[in-house]
């Protein structure tokens, strides 16, 4: 059993503890899930079970911890390893040798457990999470959850009686977790072993927890029991979960399939009324008549707004063109007097001739600049045109990529209208990062072709490229170096050569991104939302057209994604196109206009996230899993539905 | 997976007779016999990797006697003479004097061949294993730097990715600031996470015991004597038979000191060594080429001065080298099994 009592702690030059007076007990061999928004406290918590906080962070800590009657404040974390197994989140970054067979043993050679016990612990570890036809593997060979599976394998080599596991799928795609979390429920349930596992994505885990930990994120008490308990004062929960307790379903469905019960019970009364039935779907044809009604007006309204924009930027040109003919002109009379004026007058005159002359150089450098000017009008207006008409952003066609002869992409198109939210998805390894670095230029395609606004993309260099698209990479933390948020989009700025004249004021940009009161913060010491949003503004500074995002969601809480989400619809408000990597199924049916799915190099699906989601077992939402065939992906339809069919 | 230690063995046979031997047989003998052993040995797919020493020596042997012949001036066959006044290089050009630098670039050829070998066929972190167990820590930071080395060359490519698509572009030294920063503040929030890790996983919860406080007296003695002996033997020439006896007692000290901390350090293998037939047909194999190289000097040493003429060639010689084939025919030398 594990017992916390009054445990608060007070990372060292904190003002504010990041735990509180936290007492919860776990009994033996329970699946506990811990959750909470970012900065909560859950990575302390879970350090404080193997003794890591206070031995390895520092702090001030008080309070009692017992873990299966050990006192890892006292006996420190090496010495706890054989009670406590620990799994980070990032594998890769734990990982000491490089074989999977030597990383198990690595723990065990330390503590000088005898060959042969060894060997048989790590056949056993090896095989409890199904890894045993890999042992002889290089890790890097490894897929994302198979590395995640060896260092479960790795801490379960020491027997440890307790798993304690910080955000272990963050960096997985859904497919790969579940192998995971499989492997984990096959420990908890057949050996005992007692997990305790911190998650964001709560519909992942709360099909296995037996017990449910959340951490709120202000000084509120922590809520532990039950999970459907728990959730019932959880803000921010799953789509089943928050259907169920907009419907006031009881007991609380927290799988699809214990939801599937509840619809079958409430949905008993109106199935058996067949005018009901047809009543609702009337209502919900007539409610799409209407979205798709609003979907034609919006369009419509876009397209009188770029007309207007047209019209102004032809009447740009137009102002353009007469000043450039004045200068002309100018020119022209200047030249014309200057021979009269040396020939009459003395050597006064032959001063303003030079005068002259000067005023006729600058005229025509003036002149230059405004038919420079009426040029990028031009450009504006042509693209505005094509806006207004619908014309594609990014067009990509027949792409091809190979590394060393390995196919990535096989003959890729694909197209992001502008304004529009494009989710690409897929499998690990099914192409879609080499998709976005052959966008950007990181990469050159062996055939095929990309355009941006009807200009081709190939063959030019990437800081070029991404002076109108905006990529975001997988780690932000790559990208951000400056002392200061608002300098880390003065670099931008300045690398393009736009710090004089910004295409968005850089103050601006940090208020929309909500980042205006951290201006002078150090950007790495900010949450992992936070951190996000600066290198989202480090990139689009320059106004991109077309904003690639690359998994931008991993490890963002619940609040962090809704802002997110608001960013991108206010950038595509205003024309940008947005194509997002994701494997979070749940935002893709939320945010989506359109989902692509990328398979071993290939499109296999292109169409709308009803279309898609619902044919896709593995990328399915959890709401069209509970309703098949009715289109709703976020609690908003179904209660919409519901509502009508009720009615 | 090789034996390192029987590896080493081999290597090192081979650089001693490739730098005793002066012979062109024998060299030419033992630079086939050290690039069959790098091809049989190599694992499929850096089978190429093996045969680099051939472009080696494509490069090298001409360029070896290029420059002998240049500077050298040895030898009664002369090709031509550069005038006396340029400095080093006036003088005869001798046939002779290019058969000997022609002679030495294929010495050096069969070395750069036995450590290619040595390279495929021996992954680095076997030779990190070799590190003896009073010296585990160590070895331990070794390994993890190894590990370290592609994981920080990926994260300096995908550093320059993320700053490229910022618009940076790589000019001049102070352009590589965008990079080192993100990279320095990586690479220690990587070693923070990992010393995490494997404090987590135990690490350090043995081998924190202080060594024994006399095995420490022995050991600041045999050092005291290695070091004084040296002092010794260099400033007192009079008194130098006792200061090198002074130096090899200390030698002898440190050795043992280290020895028997090794036997104290808590710690175990997950993959003993096996000994085995093949492993003894490999070690009778590089004794044969070692008896070879050691009892065939005569033979092996040839010069071609003062007129180029036939080197010798002594069958049992020959034959004392193909010893170093021994690896080839084995198969997977020293296999550890679990």
């Amino acid at each position: 059993m594990i017992r916390l009592e009054h445990l608060t702690f007070t990372y060292g030059g904190a003002s504010a503890p990041a735990l509180q007076d936290v007492t919860l007990e776990i009994p033996a061999g329970a699946f506990v899930l811990l959750a909470g928004p970012s900065g909560a406290g859950k990575s302390t918590l879970l350090r404080c079970l193997n003794g890591l906080v206070p031995h390895f962070s520092g702090g001030t800590l008080r309070g009692r911890i017992a873990v299966f009657g050990h006192d890892p404040v006292v006996e420190g974390p090496s010495a706890l390893s054989r009670v406590v197994g620990f799994v980070f989140q990032n594998p890769e970054a734990q990982f000491v040798l490089d074989r999977v067979e030597d990383e198990v043993a690595f723990a065990l050679e330390n503590l000088a457990v005898p060959p042969a016990e060894m060997r048989a612990r790590v056949t056993e570890a090896l095989d409890l999470v199904g890894l045993t036809p890999l042992r002889d593997r290089l890790l890097e060979t490894l897929s994302g959850g198979e590395k995640q599976r060896v260092a479960i394998a790795a801490a379960l080599a020491l027997r440890p009686r307790v798993l304690v596991l910080d955000e272990p799928t963050s960096q997985l795609d859904p497919q790969s977790a579940e192998e995971v979390l499989e492997a984990l429920v096959r420990l908890n349930r057949e050996l005992g072993l007692t997990v305790v596992l911190a998650e964001h994505r709560l519909e992942r885990v709360l099909p296995y927890a037996t017990q449910m930990i959340y951490l709120p994120a202000l000084a509120a008490p922590l809520l532990s029991g039950p999970p459907r308990q728990v959730l019932q004062h959880v803000p921010d929960v799953p789509p089943v979960v928050a259907l169920g307790r907009a419907l006031g379903w009881d007991p609380l469905p927290l799988t699809v399939a214990e939801s599937r019960v509840a619809d079958r019970l409430s949905l008993i009364a109106y199935r058996l009324s067949p005018v009901a039935d047809r009543a609702s779907l009337i209502a919900c044809r007539r409610s799409r008549v209407a979205y798709r009604g609003s979907r034609i007006a919006y369009r419509l309204s876009r397209i009188a707004c770029c007309g207007a924009r047209v019209a102004y930027r032809a009447s740009r040109i137009a102002c353009r063109g007469s000043r450039v003919a004045y200068r002309v002109l100018l020119i022209a009379c200047r030249r014309w007097e200057r021979p009269d004026r040396r020939r009459e007058r003395g050597r006064w005159e032959r001063h303003s001739t030079l005068r002259n002359r000067r005023q006729a150089t600058r005229d025509t450098r003036y002149a230059i600049c405004d038919m420079r000017y009426a040029i990028r009008d031009t450009r504006y207006a042509i693209r505005d045109t094509r806006y207004a008409i619908g014309d594609p952003r990014l067009t990509i066609r027949g792409l091809c990529f190979r590394y060393d002869q390995t196919p990535v992409l096989r003959d890729v198109s694909l197209e992001v209208a502008a304004g529009e939210l494009v989710v690409l998805m897929g499998r690990n390894g099914a192409g879609k990062t080499t998709l976005l670095e052959c966008i950007v230029g990181l990469l050159r395609p062996q055939a095929g072709t990309i355009a941006l606004d009807g200009e081709p993309l190939l063959g030019r260099e990437t800081a070029d490229i991404c002076r109108r698209v905006g990529y975001l990479p997988q780690l932000p933390d790559d990208l951000l170096f400056a002392d200061t948020v608002a300098e880390e989009l003065a670099v931008t700025l300045r690398n393009h050569g736009l710090l004089d004249r910004p295409p968005i004021a850089p103050d601006e940009l940090l208020a929309r991104l909500g980042l205006a009161e951290l201006a002078s913060a150090y950007p790495r010491d900010l949450s992992v939302g936070q951190r996000q949003r600066v290198a989202l503004g480090a990139v689009t500074v320059t106004a991109p057209s077309l904003l690639l995002l690359d998994e931008p969601t991993r490890g963002m809480d619940y609040a962090a994604k809704a802002e997110l989400l608001r960013l991108l619809r206010s950038w595509q408000a205003e024309g940008t196109g947005v194509l997002l990597v994701t494997h979070d199924v749940e935002l893709a049916a939320q945010a989506a206009d359109r989902v692509v799915l990328l398979e071993e190099g290939r499109v296999c699906a292109d169409g709308t996230p009803v279309q898609v989601l619902t044919a896709s077992p593995g990328f399915a939402p959890q709401l069209s899993q509970l309703f098949p065939g009715r289109g709703w992906l976020s609690v908003e339809d179904v209660l919409r539905g519901w509502k009508t069919a009720c009615r | 997976m090789p034996d390192a230690r029987l590896w080493l063995l081999w290597a090192l046979t081979a650089l001693l007779a490739a730098t005793a031997a002066r012979n062109p047989l024998y060299l030419f003998l033992l630079l086939l016999v050290v690039l069959l052993v790098g091809v049989t040995t190599a694992p499929s797919g850096r089978r190429r990797a093996a045969l680099l020493p051939l472009r080696f020596a494509a490069l090298a042997i001409p360029f070896a006697a290029f420059f002998n012949g240049l500077t050298g001036h040895l030898g009664d066959t002369v090709l031509l003479r550069l005038p006396a006044w340029l400095p080093l290089l006036g003088g005869p050009v001798t046939l002779e004097s290019l058969a000997y630098g022609a002679i030495n670039g294929l010495a050096l050829t069969a070395i750069l061949g036995a450590f290619t070998a040595l390279n495929q066929a021996v992954p680095v972190r076997e030779l990190v294993r070799l590190t003896p167990r009073a010296f585990h820590e160590a070895g331990v930071v070794l390994a993890v730097a190894l590990t370290l080395v592609p994981q920080t060359a990926q994260t300096v490519a995908r550093i320059r990715q993320a700053q490229a698509v910022r618009g940076h572009r790589l000019r001049g030294l102070r352009d590589w600031l965008p990079i080192y920063l993100p990279l320095l503040v990586s690479g220690l929030e990587r070693a923070l996470a990992l010393a995490e890790a494997m404090v987590a996983r135990g690490y350090g919860a043995v081998s924190e015991r202080a060594q024994p406080l006399p095995l420490r007296a022995v050991l600041v003695v045999g050092l005291l004597g290695l070091s004084g002996g040296w002092l010794g033997w260099l400033l007192a020439p009079a008194w130098a038979g006792v200061a090198g006896g002074v130096m090899v007692g200390g030698g002898v000290l440190l050795l043992g000191a280290v020895a028997l901390a090794g036997r104290a350090a808590r710690c175990t293998r997950y993959r003993p060594r096996c000994w085995g037939i093949r492993e003894t047909l490999a070690v009778l194999g590089c004794g044969l080429a070692l008896a070879a190289a050691l009892a065939g000097q005569p033979s092996l040493v040839y010069s071609p001065y003062p007129r180029l003429s036939w080197p010798p060639f002594d069958p049992w010689v020959g034959l004392g080298l193909l010893g170093l084939l021994t690896p080839a025919l084995v198969g997977e030398t020293g296999s550890e099994r679990r």
